[in-house]
């Protein structure tokens, strides 16, 4: 029996659903899901003819592949085309709603520059090759007769999850190979690593719509955050009466910042000090109790007095005093630290002391609240870092690997200039990148196997950020169309076939990844399919566009740690900052082959199809230029040549720079548009965890002498006088919604 | 024209002005826009470049504002109402104001067209005709959003490259050169919506049917509905915010309210209503 | 410096009337074919700037969201301005019996049809789907649609070919008996021409009541219709709500600035004409002297008008137009704007100068100025408002591409065909007027001379004999 046992075991490791047992519930399923033009049950595209009804849209669910939010999605097909993406309006995390991102997968699904045809290089030149061709000179490098040996022998690449993560483990056992690397430019390695240290759960759910007050410290939650959508969603919540305030405090204005009640500028590197300037005036001046702290702690808050706070970070002891203020009076409250916080040397001190204001104000609990266990790890977000890729250089540097695959990150355009990523990487013998595009990275690979693009391969994805607290959503990203080429593979079917290269026994009996999946639907625990047949299971899940899941309940703790954040320190040579700041659109680069995202104004200098770089006016009067001007941004690494926009959201000694453009590659729309401004970024990593420091670079900036103007979006900034945007004060709202009215 | 048409038609004008309404129309469409929930992240103009075909122009034509964008963002950084502009910095963010076109019920485009091109439907929107269109722009000039858009090129060339050009939407045409156009309030799901609900015989539903901008807005700052259906959810928030079409002012009984159409004072009627932004001061 | 003070040498026998104006339209001399050259190649411009337009789109133009209009609109205007000349020398100048215009108003009114003909090209050339402008005509269809007949654009349309029709007509009407002449003393091809066009015009009495009664139906006909067209014009601009445009003067100020613009171009083809074709016994100082002050006259009301214009935006309540009008004075189109009021208002006064009015050289290069000063305004009426209107957001200064300045370029070549190609087949002077003004002259000198007075002629059947006819034996009576 207990051979038995060990069997099913196994098998549900081999599905997915292996883990630390399961305290499963069952879900409803839904029999219908509404069509454009009255009631159908639909199932799935596999069986199109039935429900291809020319003229007539047909909404299939699946999951948004855009970020790694993981957002659930309806597509709508009409004779065979996937036309738009709505939002899945059961879909714990979006609830029905899309970011722009979203709305563009169709151009990264039909964008006219995706590969067709696996590539190989030959001498010099990546060439078109047959698939038998490609998949025999993988099995000649790492097959099973191959001698490649294991260790050396990584794979590289974004954040990933569900059954295509179990079975890239289940490849990398195979080959005997630990080298998992999972890289994301933008990330919030930083934040998890402290909340995991300080509260027990690196991701916990974050509830402002609970909150009366909002202080974040730099973290765009509306943009590029780790679930956009999810938080604006929230943030809409949070705006309707009772209307939360909301405080930002960053060195450039973000999404999330043009929407603060009050914007706060600062030097990045002090916000750490910031924060314990905020403790110290709390529990000094406004009666908190710190005695629940350890003597160390309470020690370093006294080390931070207003007045010592004032002046490293430049604000007024006045506005610390009426933040903190704020922050008694409107309780609970939410603080959170963000990309310029975290991407320092000492990032993780100071988002410590970030963290640390939460746990002064009470706000464990209240507004941050335990995300719960997910009961199958194998199938949890593998969430990325940079820290993977300074590692990964670093390894590469020492020569560690012989074939090192990529998918779905660009490191070479992404790493920095000084991490030599493109000369070591020539040193390895074999790269594979599995992509949909010729971007930098494929570029320099040996082979190039072109992907289907996620709106034809199937897929499961367990989000890392949003849901319940009760039940988290294995969300279903299936096939909305039949594939645009012959000549193009699902990642999962291609992890199986190398599987099955290396003669993984278990897999040789799954035709392809769909196999797969159906076998890791069936064999799903009862508790989650709730007693339903295998095959209600499976169309019920297709139809909801995800599988619920019961969460471990989990608790928060309170593990306040003494940080203490190293003082600022001016750099004469190189006195300005720069902000690599991550926007909603171009993201870290990747949607810049989208032509809609390309043309979508950014939000803030509605700027379209070029690079910009944002300064303070004053700055701006010093150097002699004007909106559109051309300036050098040089930081020791390199320089960059950028037009200029001027405006009053930015902090005077900060240069910012948006990443996204400057692609070397990645096709027509992509190709030679901007600069990228994480290339200069200087050699500075978080001193805890390692990270890749990404506001921690020290910039000279110089007028180069070109005028020259921007291509943006509207021609004035002001409304001159006209009622156009009309703006009340909160306290007139309060009067006339208040707390009952609720609005839209 | 028959004297009782002519006197018909008195009627009704007369009854428009004092019940400040326009009571035969079957539907008014129209839109509530909470200006302190909408956080200016694009994704409603995005929305409407995939539902409505929207030519992507390209970097060279978007410089000489020649873009197609039907709904934009647009974003203002002084706040004439908070006043002190002089600020060091932008202490209270941006303004951001979703653009599209009003729809408005005594529309200044409409008259002017030569042709008839672009008209009032019965469902109170403001339909432009692409196929009567030829291009006088008139339209555009007389309209004081300027939210109308022209096809100075035939843009489908540049586009969508194949296979770009298989995500078009069938349910309306992609525009050639020399022909105005605008947001239509995505008419081809009204349409669909409409022709579902005289199929089983009943009256339009709010709530089956809506924009794409609104369908997609993350925060649901954007409302769309029939405001000529009391139970709607835009006519609702339009009578909870007290503004009324048929005016030139908006008087409420509570002066403090939120709710004001953009340039209401022309007399142009939008069916979009606009809550203030709020910020805490 | 001496000036003929008559307006007209009353001794000029008919005779040598008939043989200046034929001569006049025979055997061009090379600065014709030279000046017939360079129309071509200015009207090639054009025609290929439109072509490209045409095959590409609007967007070569430069036009943009906000400027849907610019100078296309504008040089439009310019031209039906440039058509009031005509009718105000012929039409209102005959009524009130100012018989001065005589010798000038047959080339005027030509300027006036073949402006006519270049700005009715505008509309053409400025619409996105050029193939589907016949849809502002209304014309039954089976599917019963018509044009709005709101639109100002489809009274424009209206407008413009009534004014087209019936002052190509009067020019011909006008042209009768001289057309006869003509017939009378050529050959060949011209003979057919003109035996056709002349309508079988003898001189006899029953033809001349007919021809005077119809002349002068046609004169009474076109003066309201003149001021309409352009009050028309002007609703364009005056009928939407756009700040600048929306201007209750408009019809007043258009019609004022179109004859404005009229009476200069009157003066620079004056002194061409008398220039290269020897007109000077015809087109004398005198009669540019009165020309000018009709022209400084019209200046002064087209000033007084512009600044009605600026104290009602400037003592209104409309806080978007008095920006506008701010931003004219001191904004991004401030040097064309006050080049506009420079050329507009003040060069005029040189017009009040009897020395400056009679030489001619300053006289050419100051009706230039003047008709720059009104396509300026033109501009600055059309665009400054699409720039700087309601909405900020969509403010924007664009500077016309050479497209647009090409087909405008080209306009003038295409007018300047026309007019050359006139000025050769048809008499540029009114022989038969200019007979009759030198017959009054005589009478009134003779009357003058002899103190008791011979019988004046009286308007009868006698005096008709004793009225120079373009029939029969031309220049008999003079002979």
């Amino acid at each position: 029996m207990s051979g038995h046992e060990i069997k099913r075991r196994d098998f549900l490791k081999v599905m997915g659903w292996g883990g630390v047992g399961a305290t499963l519930a069952g879900c409803d399923m839904p029999t219908t899901v509404t069509l454009e033009e009255g009631k159908e049950e639909v199932v799935s595209y596999m069986s199109p003819e039935e429900f291809v009804i020319p003229g007539i849209g047909i909404y299939y669910a699946s999951t948004c592949q855009q970020c790694s939010a993981g957002c659930g999605i309806y597509g709508r097909v009409r004779e065979g085309r996937v036309l738009k993406l709505e939002g899945n309006p059961a879909s714990q995390i979006n609830g029905g709603k899309l970011c722009q991102m979203g709305q563009a997968g169709v151009q990264t699904h039909y964008n006219p520059d995706r590969i067709t045809k696996p590539m190989l290089r030959k001498g010099k030149e990546l060439v078109e090759v047959s698939w038998d061709e490609a998949m025999a000179e993988l099995d000649k490098r790492v097959g099973k007769s191959s001698s490649v040996d294991g260790q050396r022998v990584a794979w590289f690449s974004g954040s990933m999850s569900g059954h295509q993560s179990v079975l890239l483990d289940a490849y990398l056992e195979s080959v005997g190979s630990k080298s998992h690397f999972v890289y994301e430019a933008i990330n919030s390695a930083v934040s998890r690593a402290v909340n995991a240290e300080m509260l027990g759960d690196a991701t916990p759910h974050y509830r402002f719509d609970k909150a009366a007050l909002l202080l974040s410290f730099g973290a765009d939650l509306l943009g590029a955050s780790s679930s956009p959508v999810h938080y604006s969603t929230q943030y809409g919540e949070f705006r309707s009466a009772p209307r939360g305030m909301h405080v930002q405090i960053e060195p450039s204005m973000s999404l999330t910042g043009a929407n603060a009640d009050l914007w706060q500028p600062v030097i990045p590197g002090t916000e750490g000090v910031l924060a314990y300037g905020l403790i110290n005036m709390l529990v000094n001046k406004m009666g908190y109790d710190a005695s629940g702290l350890s003597l160390e702690v309470r020690g370093l808050i006294g080390k931070y007095d207003p007045a010592y706070a004032a002046k490293v970070t430049g604000i007024s002891e006045e506005r610390i005093e009426k933040i903190a203020g704020l922050l008694k009076s409107k309780s609970p409250s939410l603080v959170l630290a963000g990309t310029s916080t975290e991407g320092q040397r000492d990032g993780y001190n100071a988002t410590a002391a970030v963290t640390l204001l939460n746990v002064i104000l009470g706000n464990v609990g209240k507004t941050i609240e335990s995300s719960g266990t997910f009961p199958f790890p194998q199938m949890a977000a593998k969430a990325g870092s940079s820290r993977d890729l300074l590692s990964f250089a670093s390894a590469l540097g020492k020569k560690q690997y012989d074939v090192v695959f990529f998918h779905g990150t660009n490191p070479v355009h992404t790493a920095p200039n000084y991490l030599g990523l493109v000369d070591n990487l020539a040193d390895v013998p074999f790269k594979v990148t599995l992509s949909m595009f010729l971007d930098e990275t494929a570029a320099v690979s040996d082979l190039v196997l072109p992907l289907l693009s996620s709106l034809e391969d199937w897929g499961t994805h367990v989000a890392d950020v949003g849901g319940s607290t009760q039940t988290t959503d294995v969300t279903i990203q299936q096939p909305l169309m039949k594939q645009l080429y012959d000549d193009t593979r699902g990642f999962g079917d291609i992890v199986l076939s190398l599987l099955k290269a290396r003669g993984v026994e278990e897999y040789t009996g799954f035709d392809d990844y769909y196999a797969y999946l159906r076998d890791a639907f069936s064999s799903t625990p009862e508790a989650i399919t709730g007693g339903l047949g295998t095959k209600a299971f499976w169309q019920g899940s297709l139809q909801k566009g995800a599988v619920s899941i019961q969460l471990d309940k989990g608790a928060l703790q309170s593990n306040p740690f003494a940080s203490e954040v190293s003082e600022h320190k001016a750099d004469p040579s190189y006195p300005m900052h720069l902000a690599p700041s991550a926007r909603l659109g171009m993201w870290d680069g990747r949607h810049a082959n989208i032509p809609w995202l390309q043309e979508a104004p950014d939000q803030i200098s509605k700027v379209v199809w070029e690079s910009w770089a944002e300064i303070h006016p004053s700055t701006a009067a010093k150097m002699g230029v004007t909106n559109g001007d051309m300036i050098k941004v040089e930081s020791r690494q390199g320089a960059i040549k950028v037009k200029v926009y001027v405006h009053r959201g930015v902090h005077p000694n900060v240069v910012a720079v948006p990443m996204g453009r400057g692609h070397e590659q990645y096709g027509r729309y992509a190709k030679g548009r901007g600069v990228n401004p994480l290339k200069i970024l200087s050699q500075v990593t978080e001193n805890k965890t390692g990270e890749l420091a990404l506001y921690g670079t020290r910039v000279k900036v110089s007028n180069a002498s070109d005028k020259g103007t921007l291509i943006h979006m509207g021609d004035s900034e002001s409304q001159v006088g006209r009622k156009l945007v009309s703006t009340v004060t909160a306290e007139v709202f309060k009067n006339t919604e208040g707390g009952g009215n609720s609005v839209a | 024209m028959s004297l009782s048409n002519l006197l018909n038609d008195w009627t009704r004008y007369r009854q428009g002005i004092e019940e400040g309404g326009f009571h035969d129309y079957e539907h008014i469409f129209g839109m509530a826009i909470d200006l302190n929930k909408c956080i200016g992240c694009n994704a409603c103009s995005i929305a409407c470049y995939a539902e409505n075909n929207l030519a992507v122009v390209g970097e060279e034509k978007f410089a000489k504002d020649q873009g197609m964008h039907w709904l934009r963002i647009e974003r203002y950084w002084d706040e004439p109402d908070l006043g002190a502009d002089d600020q060091e910095f932008q202490e209270h963010g941006a303004s951001f104001l979703p653009m599209m076109c009003q729809q408005c019920n005594a529309a200044t485009c409409e008259p002017v067209c030569p042709v008839a091109a672009t008209y009032h439907t019965p469902d109170g929107l403001n339909a432009q005709v692409y196929n009567r269109c030829i291009g006088s722009r008139y339209c555009s000039n007389n309209c004081p959003y300027r939210l109308r858009y022209f096809n100075f090129y035939s843009y489908y060339e540049t586009s969508w490259p194949a296979p770009l050009d298989q995500q078009l939407n069938p349910d309306l045409s992609v525009r050639d050169k020399g022909v105005m156009e605008k947001c239509t309030f995505c008419i081809q799901r009204i349409r669909v919506a409409k022709d579902t609900a005289q199929r089983e015989e009943r009256e339009l539903v709010d709530g089956e049917f809506t924009t794409a901008c609104a369908q997609t807005c993350p925060t649901s700052a954007i409302q769309f509905g029939d405001l000529q259906d009391p139970n709607s959810k835009v006519s609702q928030l339009w009578k909870q915010y007290q503004v009324k079409l048929g005016t030139t002012e908006q008087s409420k009984q509570n002066k403090e309210l939120r709710g004001y159409r953009v340039f209401e004072s022309l007399n142009t009627e939008p069916c979009v209503m606009y809550l203030d932004r709020v910020r805490e001061v | 410096m001496h000036i003929n003070e008559k307006d007209i040498d009353e001794n000029i026998k008919w005779a040598e009337i008939n043989k200046d104006v034929l001569k006049s339209m025979e055997n061009p001399r090379p600065a014709y074919w030279v000046a017939i050259g360079l129309c071509l190649a200015m009207l090639s411009v054009a025609v290929v700037a439109e072509i490209y337009q045409y095959q590409t789109g609007m967007g070569v133009t430069n036009l943009n969201n906000p400027h849907m209009w610019d100078l296309y609109i504008a040089t439009f205007i310019f031209w039906i301005g440039m058509s009031h000349s005509g009718t105000l020398l012929s039409a209102i100048l005959h009524i009130i019996h100012a018989d001065w215009r005589k010798p000038i108003y047959r080339f005027a009114e030509a300027m006036t049809t073949f402006s006519l003909m270049t700005a009715g090209l505008f509309p053409m050339i400025h619409l996105g789907r050029v193939w589907n402008m016949y849809w502002v005509i209304p014309y039954v269809t089976d599917r019963g649609i018509w044009p709005n007949f709101r639109s100002p654009l489809v009274w424009d349309a209206f407008a413009i070919t009534t004014y087209l029709t019936s002052s190509a007509l009067f020019l011909f009407i006008g042209m009768i008996p001289d057309l006869a002449i003509c017939r009378d003393n050529a050959k060949g091809w011209r003979k057919k021409l003109y035996t056709v066009l002349s309508m079988g015009w003898r001189g006899d009495d029953r033809q001349w009541r007919n021809f005077r009664k119809t002349y002068m139906l046609m004169a009474c006909f076109l003066i309201p219709l003149a001021v309409s067209v352009h009050s028309i014009v002007s609703s364009d601009f005056a009928m939407s709500i756009m700040p600048g445009w929306h201007v209750t003067s408009f019809p007043p100020y258009f019609v004022a600035g179109a004859l404005y613009s009229g009476c200069a171009a009157i003066i620079t083809l004056f002194i061409l004409l008398r220039y290269f074709f020897y007109f000077e016994k015809y087109m004398t100082i005198a009669i540019m002297e009165k020309i000018c002050k009709l022209t400084f006259a019209i200046a002064m009301v087209w000033t007084y008008l512009n600044l009605i214009e600026f104290a009602s935006i400037w003592y209104g309540h409309d806080m978007v137009s008095k920006e506008l009008l701010i931003s004219k004075f001191t904004g991004p189109y401030s040097f064309w704007f006050w080049l506009m009021l420079f050329c507009g208002s003040v060069v005029p006064f040189m017009l009040a100068f009897k020395k400056y009015r009679c030489h001619m050289p300053t006289m050419f290069v100051v009706s230039l100025v003047l008709n720059l000063g009104m396509w300026l305004e033109r501009w600055m009426i059309v665009t400054p408002t699409l720039s700087l209107s309601y909405h900020p957001f969509q403010w924007d200064v664009m500077w016309p591409s050479v497209v647009q300045w090409g087909i405008v370029f080209g306009s003038f070549g295409w007018f300047g065909l026309l007019f050359l190609t006139f000025v050769k087949i048809f008499p540029s002077v009114s022989m038969y007027e200019v007979k009759e003004m030198v017959y009054h002259r005589k009478r009134e000198a003779g009357s003058a001379a002899s103190e008791e007075g011979s019988a004046a002629p009286v308007k009868n059947e006698e005096g008709n004999k004793a009225t120079p006819s373009g029939s029969g034996t031309p220049g008999l009576e003079g002979a």
